[in-house]
């Protein structure tokens, strides 16, 4: 378990957790807002709670 | 799982939803908001006037705060959850809810029976003595079981849905029955003083023991009272205002940005104390980074009423809800400001905190279910609301009262935290410690008054729930009277 | 085909959102359990005497914590009114941790000591009768109740189960005596618990009525002793900083 002391360095902990996180952002918000069709796709299910009384 | 579907399938029942799961929680909702506030108006008129403890064991300070922290957060906040969450989950996925009356019934009588024990436990001096989980431990367990079957069900229930997508709402949802578990099984370690005792000890000490319970206590607030009833949001305010939620892709950047931060956030309530310096900075600087996806979903929120803004004028129940979400923006702009270091050392220990956290639990967490049950309850009673005016009155107490009680608590603090510090000029403190509790009493009146027209506001929403209730019921038996005729 | 597909997105939302919110928890609290700079080594930190523990039984039964903090940050004012900082060695054996988060009144973590027994006794029956403007509820019963310390015995085996080091073989109290001195040994050896309770509440006299133990004796006992087990003289203050 020694290992685990390497995350309580500040030196370390730091860029790693900035590069994890800005790596994980950019993924989401390409997944979001990359491309045009899947954006179109998922702002269609918005809709969703303004259906229930249809049905 | 195939077989889940058919054998919840004709329940002896002819609605399409079990909306009876929701009534019982929707009712128990206004009981424990009226008790739990009740409860509230009382300790803090004992902080302003000492005698109303009255030598009282059961009713001090210090067995009564507890009954007050439960009966609002899990028994108002929690019904109001199990309500919402039933409703939602169910209208979204156009499908009952999984595993029939029964399981949906247990999850009612156990959670009622959790919350009223406990309550009464502290009174009578049970308690494992950690802010916001002073639950025994078998009650704890009891808990969990319960939890275990919520889970059940709503995920259940997402699974026999027969919408593809599953809506954001209940990603919220989702995210806070997990988060909930994880937090609620690590935070309740305790070693049992024998079998048939009510009391333990708990199974960690000192620093690591604070570690846990800060980021139970931070975490209870982040997923129960914030991930759960933004999940509400995203129903209601569409449904209320008859719009779609302004930007779906927004509410899923949102959604993965406030559970990830969320979690680290804790150890800022142990700034300064004997937690290592690392944790209480890591977390500050996640504490400042939750402020984008807070605002994200609060101008989600708010935006989606553009447009339609004239509603903000007729339907109090539409300023209920974006009311709600601008008490949202500002505590949650005021938590990463106080969780910085320097902040913090003014801000902590004193009544600054305890505004902060009225600012959040009443104008947001409150404000958003006033405006929910008053969407819900006449829809699922299959009427309209009593009263509209009564509705008004409501928001007009609702809204004085919270933001008396946070001017009040905003002065006191910042005042307590500038005494503790002050030096005369030879070097020595200026104020003695009791000094600082003299000058707090205008400000504790002030705030159990704010209380007082907060707990006002709900009396009368009960009242008109009430009316309603009792005019649906007539309603559906004077329907089902002609349908026989 | 389709039906299985929808399965697998709830599973992966599901997973995905485990992953996201156990992230957090486990960078910050797996590393306490594992670091040693966490606590600090110091001399004099034992585990509560039988009176003491139920004493602090008594002070989280009446939730002095939602009013009182326990924890004394490191700053110029809080070192003149309450005294050193605290360490996290001083609350190694609380469980629970009773840090608090509110001083509705003042920390409590050094209040060992700087009162006398007469003036805890009067001020928890009646706070008011010797500070005018205290809010504080009056605590009349702490003084009428006779203490309970039948399973005196019981408490201390769970919080051995715990973590802490009270004896209950030989072999484990020649251990207290090499960490701790014969005579703190003595109080924390389980088979004795009851016989040094009632010595230490005799010989005490917390309540100033010598003619039974009540749940204030306990009480008076516990408070004597918050923050009096380090003898900060003995140390450099540098030496506490490298822990923080």
């Amino acid at each position: 378990m020694e290992w685990l002391l390497w995350f309580t360095r500040f030196e370390n902990t730091k860029p790693l957790s900035l590069a994890i996180f800005f790596i994980v952002f950019c993924g989401i918000l390409f997944y979001v807002f990359g491309s045009k069709k899947r954006g179109e796709r998922l702002e269609s299910h918005k809709n969703i709670p303004l259906q229930d009384d249809e049905i | 799982m195939a077989t889940a579907s058919v054998t919840t399938a004709g329940v002896g029942t002819s609605e399409q939803y079990n909306y009876d799961i929701v009534r019982k929680f929707a009712i128990m909702t206004l009981v424990w908001g009226a008790i739990g506030m009740f409860v509230g108006v009382y300790i803090a008129s004992e902080l302003a006037f000492p005698f109303l403890n009255f030598d009282s064991a059961y009713i001090t300070f210090g067995r009564l705060r507890p009954v007050h922290t439960s009966g609002v957060i899990f028994g108002f906040g929690g019904s109001a959850l199990f309500a919402t969450s039933y409703y939602v989950v169910q209208r979204t996925c156009q499908a009952r809810l999984f595993g029939g009356e029964r399981l949906a019934n247990f999850t009612f009588w156990g959670w009622q029976t959790a919350v009223a024990l406990s309550a009464l436990g502290y009174m009578f001096g049970y308690t494992q003595a950690r802010e916001y989980a002073e639950m025994v431990w078998p009650i704890d367990l009891l808990i969990l079981v319960v939890w275990v079957a919520y889970l059940g069900i709503f995920v259940g229930t997402l699974m026999k849905r027969k919408q593809p997508h599953i809506y954001v709402a209940n990603w919220f949802y989702l995210a806070f029955i997990l988060a909930t578990a994880l937090l609620h099984i690590f935070n309740n370690l305790q070693v049992p003083v024998k079998l048939f005792s009510l009391e333990s000890y708990s199974l960690f000490s000192g620093t690591q023991d604070a570690m846990t319970q800060w980021w139970y206590g931070h975490n209870a607030v982040g997923f129960f009272l914030t991930a759960a009833f933004l999940g509400m949001m995203y129903y209601f305010v569409p449904k209320q205002a008859g719009r779609p939620v302004y930007s779906y892709r927004l509410s899923i950047l949102h959604f993965w940005a406030i559970i990830f931060l969320y979690m680290w956030a804790g150890a800022h309530h142990l700034h300064w104390t004997a937690l290592p310096d690392w944790t209480g900075t890591l977390a500050a600087t996640f504490s400042i980074m939750l402020l984008l996806p807070s605002w994200g979903g609060m101008i989600n929120g708010i935006m989606t009423l553009s447009g339609a803004w004239d509603k903000l004028r007729t339907d109090p129940v539409i300023r209920f809800l974006i009311v709600a979400l601008s008490f949202y923006g500002m505590s949650t702009f005021e938590g990463p400001m106080m969780s910085l270091k320097d902040v913090n050392a003014l801000s902590h220990y004193t009544d600054w905190t305890v505004g902060h956290v009225h600012s959040g639990a009443l104008g947001w967490v409150a404000m958003i279910t006033f405006g929910s049950m008053y969407h819900m309850v006449p829809r699922i009673w299959n009427t309209e609301m009593y009263s509209l005016r009564l509705i008004n009155v409501h928001f007009w107490l609702a809204t004085t009262g919270v933001l008396l009680y946070i001017v009040a608590m905003w002065i006191s603090g910042i005042m307590q935290g500038l005494m503790w510090r002050a030096f005369d000029d030879f070097g020595n403190l200026q104020y003695s410690f009791v000094e600082s509790v003299a000058a707090a009493h205008p400000f504790y009146v002030m705030r159990a008054l704010g209380g007082a027209f907060f707990l006002t506001g709900m009396i009368i929403m009960c009242y008109n729930m009430y009316k309603t209730i009792r005019q649906g019921s007539t309603e559906a038996h004077a329907g089902l009277n002609v349908a026989t005729a | 085909m389709k039906h299985d597909k929808i399965e697998r997105n709830l599973g992966i939302l599901l997973i995905f959102t485990m992953l996201a919110i156990s992230a957090g928890g486990m960078v910050e609290i797996i590393p306490l359990f594992f670091i040693k700079e966490t606590i600090e080594k110091v001399d004099g930190v034992r585990p509560y005497t039988p009176l003491e523990q139920r004493g602090r039984d008594i002070y989280t039964r009446e939730g002095c914590y939602l009013c009182h903090s326990q924890m004394i940050r490191p700053f110029r004012d809080e070192a003149l009114r309450y005294g050193h900082y605290s360490l996290a060695a001083e609350s190694k054996y609380d469980h629970p941790f009773q840090w608090g988060s509110k001083r509705t009144g003042p920390d409590l973590a050094r209040v060992g000591g700087k009162y006398s027994n007469d003036w805890h006794t009067q001020h928890l029956i009646a706070p008011r009768s010797l500070v005018p403007q205290s809010v504080m509820p009056n605590y009349p019963w702490l003084a009428k109740n006779d203490l309970d310390y039948s399973d005196i015995t019981l408490r201390l085996k769970a919080l051995r189960v715990a973590g802490v080091p009270y004896s209950n073989s030989q072999a484990e109290y020649e251990r207290n005596v090499k960490d701790f001195g014969e005579d703190v040994a003595k109080t924390l050896h389980i088979p004795d618990a009851e016989k040094n309770l009632v010595a230490q509440a005799k010989l005490g006299n917390y309540d100033t009525d010598p003619s039974n133990i009540t749940e204030l004796d306990a009480l008076v006992a516990y408070l004597q002793v918050l923050g009096t087990m380090v003898d900060f003289k003995k140390y450099d203050d540098d030496y506490f900083v490298k822990f923080r």
